[in-house]
């Protein structure tokens, strides 16, 4: 086990970290499910314009902590957090906080893929409808638009009418996307977005996860740690509720300062 | 491998036991659809479809029986369906974490589970004592408050099974609730709805007691909803009360009739809920 020179590996995480700017500031974030902590006192800035990846064994609040970002946990009245989460200067924990001015400027990709029962056009669409007055060829625009950024546009352009449900599981996948990104937020939440999807599907994800990280901060939940290896910049590793360690992805995969990371990385449990 | 002797014989026994409960079950109703039909042959001519019910001695059809159940069942479903996709909708959307919620769906099984000769009175009292005469109107509203729970419930059930993670799309999406519920969920339950719908319109087809205090019957012509309006159920408990053997064939004509419908469409509804759940 390397043992080497923590102390110093602690000052050049803490300064890379820093020189990035921060998109998403969480600030002393706690999270309830009832009575139940699942977050305890999470702090850390994520990123703008990179790719962060929250790892961790089961239940330890990493999906808890997308599904705060964007409050998609209010659905549910037992759930709750306290703290801040600042986005662009405004905390978006606040009451007053527009929910949709978030979810669009946040958007999310789920574990399962979650295509409605409509054609693939009206699902990339099905936002962009509610937002803005857009002319038929300015939707048709879009539409392309965001198929052709989640890599599915060669893929689909000739059955755009054809239902949803008809394509493959990674080509679903790539379909939600294409409909969070059409929308133009700014900052993506994929929630184990490659966990159910085969090998050749994941690989094509995670490309294009690579080619998205120049215009959206994207933050992954992942249970692979070959993933988050792969396509992050920062990692941040959670364990019981807690942020042991966040950092480059690197440091914390090659140079943990912590044991519990070490521990975990190297499969100790998990 | 080979599979153990006792395994096989369990299997073997299990299976014929499955087989013989699903002829029995199947028995009864060849049978039931036999009878009907023997009996009711000499009047399944198309002078069944095309003529009124035809006073003793005379000939004639159900027309206005068949005419009178169809608008009595379109009413039903045209009252009942709204409101019963609402309160649903509410059940198992809006009202989840409600209290509200839990006595409405209290209410909702009682109403479920009430004879519909109850109901029948109700409207009777309500509706017919107050307006001093039978009414096809009366009637449909009285099929509508047995379709109504059926719907709720089975609308509630059909979006239940539409997985949490779908309204967890649409709100990621940033949509509010009604339009995740009208453009996402009620899609994606579509045909469990319509199924519910079908098998509403299935069982009140053949509701006769809440008619015998409603519409009552009307051995005319009448296309007013506020007249007594003959219907199948009520035609066939009167003629098969007769003394008259025309009466008689004309009543087991009509119970062919019903049931077939019925059947018809239980096993339209099969198929389209298989073809809803492949998709």
């Amino acid at each position: 086990m390397n043992e080497t020179a923590p102390a110093i590996r602690i000052e050049t995480v803490g300064q890379d970290t820093v020189a990035r700017d921060v998109k998403i500031d969480i600030r002393d974030l706690n999270f309830y499910y009832g009575k139940a902590p699942a977050l305890k006192s999470v702090s850390f800035g994520v990123p703008s314009n990179a790719v962060t990846s929250i790892i961790g064994p089961s239940g330890c609040g990493k999906s808890t902590l997308l599904r705060t970002i964007n409050r998609i946990f209010e659905l549910y009245p037992e759930q709750r957090a306290t703290g801040e989460i600042i986005i662009d200067g405004a905390n978006v924990l606040d009451r007053g906080y527009s929910l949709s001015g978030l979810r669009r400027l946040v958007g999310m990709v789920f574990q399962k893929p979650t295509p409605f029962a409509s054609s693939i056009r009206s699902n990339v669409g099905f936002a962009l409808n509610y937002y803005d007055r857009l002319s038929k060829s300015e939707l048709n625009d879009r539409i392309e638009d965001a198929l052709r950024q989640a890599a599915l546009w060669d893929e689909v352009k000739d059955k755009l009418s054809h239902s949803a449900l008809s394509l493959s599981g990674g080509q679903q996948q790539r379909l939600c996307i294409a409909r969070a990104i059409a929308v133009r937020p700014e900052v993506l939440l994929l929630d184990e977005a490659t966990s159910a999807l085969d090998p050749i599907s994941t690989a094509k994800i995670e490309e294009l996860i690579d080619e998205l990280r120049e215009r959206f901060t994207i933050v992954v939940v992942t249970h692979n740690m070959q993933q988050a290896a792969r396509i992050s910049q920062s990692t941040a590793f959670f364990h019981l509720g807690e942020l042991i360690e966040f950092g480059n992805t690197s440091d914390v995969f090659t140079n943990p300062r912590e044991q519990r990371t070490r521990d975990y990385i190297t499969g100790r449990y998990g | 491998m080979a599979v153990p002797a006792r395994r096989r014989a369990a299997d073997v026994v299990a299976f014929a036991f499955a087989s013989l409960a699903t002829a029995f079950g199947l028995f009864w109703l060849a049978w039931i659809l036999w009878t009907t039909l023997a009996q009711g042959a000499a009047a399944l001519t198309p002078s069944l479809f095309t003529q009124m019910t035809p006073p003793p001695g005379a000939s004639g059809g159900l027309l206005n029986a068949f005419y009178g159940s169809a608008v009595m069942i379109l009413l039903a479903v045209l009252i009942g369906t709204p409101i019963g996709i609402a309160a649903g909708t509410y059940l198992a959307e809006h009202g989840r974490y409600s209290r509200l919620a839990v006595i409405v769906s209290f209410i909702n099984d009682i109403l479920l589970s009430a004879p519909s000769i109850v109901i029948g009175l109700f409207i009777y009292e309500v509706m017919v004592r107050s307006m001093g005469h039978f009414s096809g109107l009366a009637g449909g509203i009285a099929l509508a408050m047995i379709l109504l729970p059926i719907v709720v419930r089975t609308t509630e059930e059909s979006l239940r099974l539409v997985p949490d993670q779908m309204r967890e799309a649409g709100f990621a999406l940033g949509m509010p609730r009604w339009r995740v519920t009208s453009r996402i969920i009620y899609r994606a339950a579509q045909s469990a709805i319509v199924t519910g719908v079908l098998l509403a319109v299935a069982r009140i087809a053949g509701e006769t007691a809440p008619l015998l205090f409603t519409a009552l019957n009307n051995q005319f012509w009448s296309a007013s909803l506020n007249e007594p309006l003959a219907n199948v159920p009520v035609v066939i408990f009167q003629y098969a009360m007769s003394p008259y053997d025309e009466w008689h064939t004309l009543a087991w004509a009509g119970a062919f009739v019903l049931t077939a419908f019925v059947l018809v469409l239980n096993v339209g509804v099969r198929i389209l809920a298989r073809r809803g759940g492949n998709k």
